[in-house]
């Protein structure tokens, strides 16, 4: 027990990758509001991107930027910084876009809610 | 000059179309210039693929290896033109030419302006150079990038359509594909931090040595893949998204969404399964089984809803969540014939699909209406048009001599091999009820009273599309050779079996 808690307690980041995780596609799936969707994607997102970012960290680590004086220290694995800072730009071009049709959206049925929106939907239909 | 030209051609296919797309929105006002350079990238993509296919052909499955800027492979990034890629390329080149060609003078009514029409075909053509880039690509995070860049050129075009409705689908589908998209990116994490590499050759041979040690990690990559790529793919109890994205899009958008997007991701996952966990892995966490299981599922619910559907496009989007299913089933079956037959039946349905939708969406067109009982007579009325509609419904039933029957026969061969009777019956009654959902369609169209309205066939460029899709499912029907060959040699590449 002891041990399994020392690890967990060494491997912080990736536990709270998890928790982030979890809360983010809890929002997307059960919240109507799409703002509140979309938060919760980008909950989501940061979550993974803690997750790479943890997995190329080291403890006592410098940035992989070479210098003659202290090129013996251990330095972090730029790799999934470099991959994360992609993955970044992406999550900005989807909450964009999601952001274009929301708006759309609002300007047609003047509300966020996914629910009221089938409602007004259906009542149009039945008319 | 012409080695340069060959040693650079895999990364051209896929570089072109997506630099073509970024030069049209410029040129907006000659809308006839954008149209023609759409079209024209699209032909000479389907040549340099059918080139592409013939060479790996001649050479019996040897890989063409492009390294990115000259680094090579642990560093660099990979386009790996084998069997696979070569087969996936041709698909993607030879349907999205007819499908180009459908929207060429054809947009004004479903997408709007020159404007709007020219934003289409950038979306457009990003999606068809992203596609090309799936069926090459070798690294993971390049996976994720492509994907990415395919969810939202998708989005677009579902978007593409004025009101509400289509805003409503294009949301509902860019969260659920960007919820899967971060499942996929997770299960890259995972893959990377117990292999420390993103190629993917490079990835397998390191979990080969260390899987043992990491049985969770390995299982949690495996299923985040799965449900990632099932979303974006909607296997079935993930499809919600599908039928409202594929019904609104407009006819050219929800052609390529409906014939290849759904399959590009399929790749993608058939590339990361059997590339990275390889085969003896899949089969110690059992996924062959999960893949049967799911995919019957999927054919029989995705069958069984379409019938529930009066609306001809939402009709025919469910079907394409039974037929993901068809596909999904043939790779869990593992053996040759299985794995060759569904890449041929995936094959098939690109062709199929993107004709039917786009038959229908020239019936739509033409007579306003959209319930399956109210193309009375159209048959006569639209002779190409439904023709073209009957051979595809044909084809995707299983008809001898249409192009569905070969991959299916195949299918049925593969589950027969590996003794699972209840695989094979489901295709069976798949293919049933797939000849229930759709020959109502036909025999209302040529056997009911036509009313008096004047009902035409599309443009030129539109029957032409048709036409060309028509004789492709004869023609992959009759003569399957080349494309079964290279089929089977993706298969054996798939499976690493010499």
């Amino acid at each position: 027990m002891k041990i399994l808690l020392g690890k967990v307690l060494i491997n912080y980041p990736y536990f709270a990758a998890v928790i982030l995780f979890a809360i983010g596609s809890a929002t997307v799936l059960t919240r109507s509001n799409l703002f509140k969707k979309l938060i919760g994607i980008n909950i989501m997102e940061s979550a993974i991107f803690l997750m790479f970012i943890a997995a190329g960290s080291r403890r006592d680590g410098v940035v992989p930027i070479l210098h003659m004086d202290d090129s013996l220290r251990p330095y972090i694995n730029p790799l999934p910084s470099a991959l994360m800072l992609t993955g970044i730009v992406v999550s900005v071009s989807v909450t964009a876009f999601a952001l274009a049709l929301i708006v759309r959206l609002y300007r047609f049925y003047g509300t966020t809610d996914a629910k009221r929106m089938s409602d007004i939907r259906n009542g149009v239909a039945k008319e | 000059m012409t080695a340069v030209i060959k040693t650079h051609l895999p990364v051209f296919v896929v570089a072109a179309p997506l630099f073509v797309s970024f030069l049209l929105s410029p040129m907006a006002r000659r809308f006839g210039w954008v149209q023609s350079l759409v079209v024209g990238v699209q032909g000479l993509g389907l040549l340099l693929a059918v080139y592409l296919a013939g060479m790996i052909l001649k050479s019996s499955g040897v890989p063409i290896i492009y390294s990115m800027g000259g680094w090579p492979a642990p560093w660099g990034i990979e386009l790996w033109t084998g069997s696979l890629g070569a087969f996936f390329l041709l698909v993607v080149a030879g349907v999205t030419l007819p499908i180009s060609l459908y929207a060429v003078n054809n947009l004004s009514d479903e997408v709007g302006d020159a404007t709007r029409s020219t934003r289409f075909f950038v979306l457009y053509l990003l999606l068809a150079g992203v596609l090309a880039g799936m069926a090459l690509t070798n690294d993971l995070f390049n996976i994720f990038v492509l994907v990415e860049v395919a969810t939202i050129s998708c989005c677009g075009l579902v978007s593409a359509r004025r009101g509400p409705n289509a805003a409503k689908a294009a949301f509902n589908y860019l969260i659920l594909a960007t919820l899967g998209s971060g499942l996929i990116l997770g299960g890259i994490g995972l893959v990377y931090m117990i292999t420390g590499n993103l190629n993917m050759g490079f990835a397998g041979i390191a979990l080969n040595g260390v899987w043992q040690d990491y049985p969770h990690v390995v299982w949690m990559a495996m299923s985040f893949f799965l449900v990632g790529f099932g979303v974006k793919a909607a296997l079935f109890p993930l499809h919600v998204w599908l039928p409202d994205a594929h019904s609104t899009a407009p006819t050219p958008a929800s052609a390529i969404l409906s014939g290849l997007a759904v399959k590009g991701y399929i790749i993608c996952l058939v590339k990361i399964l059997f590339g990275v966990f390889e085969v003896h892995l899949l089969d110690v966490f059992r996924l062959d089984q999960i893949l049967v299981l799911l995919g019957m599922l999927a054919i029989l619910a995705g069958s069984i809803l379409a019938l529930a559907q009066g609306e001809l496009k939402r009709r025919l989007a469910f079907s394409t969540v039974a037929q993901v299913g068809y596909i999904v089933l043939g790779f869990g079956l593992m053996n040759i014939k299985g794995v060759a037959g569904t890449l041929f039946y995936l094959a098939s349905h690109a062709v199929i699909k993107s004709t039917l939708f786009l038959a229908a969406g020239a019936l739509i067109s033409a007579t306003g209406k959209t319930h399956v009982k109210d193309f009375a007579g159209v048959g006569r009325k639209m002779p190409i048009t439904m023709g073209v509609f009957s051979i595809a419904s044909l084809g995707l039933v299983g008809i001898p001599l249409f192009s569905g029957f070969v991959g299916k026969w195949y299918l049925l061969l593969g589950s027969l091999e590996v003794g699972n009777l209840t695989a094979a019956g489901v295709i069976g009654i798949g293919s049933v009820l797939c000849a229930i959902y759709l020959f109502p369609i036909i025999r209302t169209a040529y056997f009911e009273p036509a009313p008096e309205d004047d009902w035409q066939d599309p443009g030129v460029p539109q029957r032409l599309a048709l036409v060309m899709l028509g004789i492709a499912v004869i023609g992959l029907g009759v003569l399957p050779g080349p494309l079964l060959q290279l089929a089977q040699k993706a298969a054996a590449d798939l499976l690493i079996i010499p």
